[in-house]
């Protein structure tokens, strides 16, 4: 147990730096003028000032030398002053953003926490039921109606599904609208009696005892929330029917029915803790699919978090923005898979012994 | 053979094998049922009636409507059929390539050569797939923006060659460029699958006594990975890749979506939907934009993995046989 956790956490430096570099790498692509804002806040527009900058923040050395400064920060040489640095959590400035880009994640991360938190509910929840539901009744119609669900969800991409669920939600029926809050609930989280502890709406106004923004901000999840939940169903669906497909064959299952017990007691009780134990390692590849999806989900849905941002600057071609916000959800990925890993180190004894 | 035959028998590969023959169809026949109008220079970019903004219902001259700009989306949805196998098969062919060749000279020299390539490949696999596609297209669209030759240039025009048929020695049109640089960064964070598969694979044959027979008889490394292994070690890989298509589609679809990938009015499905996202309070009005061509990516996409679905339940011996 001891050894897997260590291996894990010897390879996490190698996967980080890795990361770092293929980052630094597109960086590189790009001109000295493309890598000022990595340094500057505002880029004077005068061709010459530029080239001073470039030679002050050393943006013309060798690569390696620059990937150094970028990893470190490089000192000002008039003030002393240390800027850019990504291990000193300056990721540089961004022009979309109006700021630096930490900053600006830092503000845009919040929306984006809240969209996936009140997603894993039901996006793992009636994923593992409907896969065992598939798998107890394996071959049977439930079976192929949700292998064909399945595939369906797994079919339609993310923008059509928001765009279709937005155009009969709300354009038709006007029950759930885009956005983060409705104009008067926005009005009043941002007004100075509001306490914002999270920065996210349904947890700040709970806690301000205030139910009207609470519902307002429901509202305005549940399209996201849903979905967010239907593209990464398939996948999970998949891995809980195979594996729970795989428990039932076991010996120790003939083994509880011959005891006289319950098939319903059999099935909760001894088949369904066992198969969700490779279900676990899934945990990181819906980390990648909540990830991917908050992207698509966010500018469909006009939800200000990490996603929408992300694909705000890409299209303004705004290449050290993008770079910072995607450093940045690969560096949670892999933590993420990590954590991924060693639970299941826990849970799984027969890792261990490998 | 007897995989084709199991996959007519079953009743939901074969509605996707029939969608995607419809498909083919389509795309093969494109110029004869929306034949371009007489003087366009680009087959490929969706004619326009009028340039008002506001999207028409289907009527007599439009059977699926107009979307902004007055785009026919028939028109789009047709020759967006070429625009998605065009895009998708020359992905895969790429991705294949690369993950057969980085997999296969791990798997046979192994040791040191055999460590570092895999580490590699979890480095590519440790980014979100989406955010490194949109962030790599975001940049190569910089850097071709400038219009440089060089490296870069001669693996956009290699992708165009297989792609769009077009010849390297032409100037390379702007609009092709775009499409290239989603391309692109799809390839360079897509390959790692199969080289993790064909790795497994030649591992797995190099142990046969008919390697160790080549081996013997003095064959040449080359020969031994080429001649012997790789024709015995390749297929599920192969069989994996072309089932993939329909994601590549998908997600250069998204890219489109986002604005990062087929240029405005080119008949690429998920370039057509990004309309929508201006009439988003009126889309009960307008819906025929985003269902036409939402309805042709489902399709296509459901098509490829209906068939991918069955083949995977073939080719898993777990599921075969009496235990199943």
């Amino acid at each position: 147990m001891f050894r897997y956790i260590v291996r894990r956490l010897l390879i996490m430096p190698v996967l980080l730096i890795g990361v770092s570099v293929l980052i630094f790498w597109m960086l590189s692509l790009l001109t000295p003028y493309e890598r000022v804002a990595l340094y500057v806040r505002d880029i004077p527009r005068r061709q010459g000032a530029i080239d001073e900058l470039i030679a002050k923040y050393g943006l013309d050395e060798p690569i390696p030398v620059q990937y150094w400064h970028w990893m470190v920060g490089r000192k000002d040489p008039d003030t002393g002053e240390v800027r850019g640095g990504i291990l000193r959590g300056d990721l540089g400035w961004s022009q979309v953003g109006r700021g630096s880009v930490a900053e600006a994640i830092g503000r845009r991360l919040p929306a984006t926490v809240e969209l996936a938190l009140w997603s894993a509910i039901p996006l793992i929840g009636i994923a593992i039921w409907m896969g065992i539901q598939a798998a107890v009744n394996h071959n049977k119609f439930i079976d192929q109606l949700l292998r064909v669900f399945a595939i369906t969800g797994w079919s339609i991409p993310t923008f059509v599904f928001g765009l279709l669920v937005l155009m009969i939600f709300y354009a038709k029926l006007g029950w759930f609208p885009p956005g983060r809050l409705s104009d008067w609930a926005m009005r009043a989280v941002q007004s100075p009696e509001f306490q914002r502890y999270t920065q996210m709406n349904t947890i700040d106004s709970l806690l301000n005892l205030r139910f009207d923004i609470f519902l307002d901000s429901l509202r305005h999840l549940v399209l996201p929330v849903l979905t967010l939940s239907v593209i990464n169903w398939a996948f999970l669906l998949r891995v809980t029917r195979s594996s729970m497909l795989d428990t039932l064959r076991q010996d120790y299952m003939t083994t509880a029915r011959a005891k006289g017990l319950a098939e319903k007691v059999v099935i909760r009780k001894h088949a369904v803790p066992n198969a969700l134990i490779p279900v676990i390692t899934v945990g990181g590849l819906t980390l990648v699919g909540l990830l991917n999806g908050v992207v698509i989900t966010e500018t469909v849905f006009n939800w200000p978090g990490m996603g929408s941002f992300l694909a705000q600057a890409a299209l303004t071609l705004d290449a050290v923005t993008v770079l910072g916000v995607t450093l940045f959800s690969s560096f949670i990925l892999v933590f993420g898979n990590l954590v991924v890993d060693v639970l299941y180190g826990v849970v799984d004894p027969r890792i261990r012994l490998e | 053979m007897k995989t084709v035959r199991r996959l007519l028998k079953n009743p939901t590969s074969l509605a996707g094998i029939i969608l995607l023959a419809i498909f083919v169809v389509i795309a093969i026949g494109a110029p004869r049922f929306a034949p371009p109008p007489p003087r366009s220079r680009d087959a490929y970019m969706i004619p326009r009636d009028g340039f008002a903004t506001e999207p028409r219902p289907p009527n007599e001259k439009h059977p699926m409507g107009t979307t902004e700009g007055q785009y026919d989306i028939y028109y789009g949805v047709i020759w967006g059929t070429r625009t998605a196998f065009r895009v998708g098969v020359a992905i895969t062919i790429f991705t294949t390539i690369i993950g057969l060749l980085i997999g296969s000279i791990s798997a046979f020299y192994g040791g040191w050569l055999d460590e570092i390539l895999m580490r590699i490949t979890e480095i590519f696999m440790a980014f979100p797939f989406l955010l490194a596609a949109i962030t790599l297209t975001s940049v190569l669209q910089t850097i071709y923006g400038r219009g440089e030759a060089g490296p870069l240039m001669a693996l956009a025009k290699v992708l165009a060659l297989i792609t769009f048929g077009q010849s390297p020695a032409k100037e390379m049109d702007p609009v092709q460029l775009q499409i290239l640089t989603g391309m692109l960064a799809i390839i360079f964070f897509g390959w790692m699958t199969y080289a993790r598969v064909i790795r497994g694979n030649i591992l797995a044959v190099k142990q046969f006594e008919y390697a160790i027979a080549a081996r013997t008889i003095g064959a040449s490394n080359m020969r031994i990975l080429f001649r012997h292994l790789m024709p015995n070690a390749v297929f599920p890989v192969l069989v994996i890749a072309s089932m993939n298509i329909g994601s590549y589609v998908l997600t250069f679809a998204a890219l489109s979506f986002l604005g990062l990938g087929a240029q405005r009015g080119y008949a690429d499905w998920g370039q057509m939907i990004s309309f929508a996202r201006n009439w988003i309070p009126s889309l009960a009005n307008y819906w025929y934009i985003v269902v036409y061509p939402g309805m042709a990516i489902i399709l296509f996409v459901l098509a490829w993995n209906l068939v991918g679905d069955a083949l995977r339940d073939i080719l898993d011996p777990r599921l075969t046989g009496s235990r199943a």
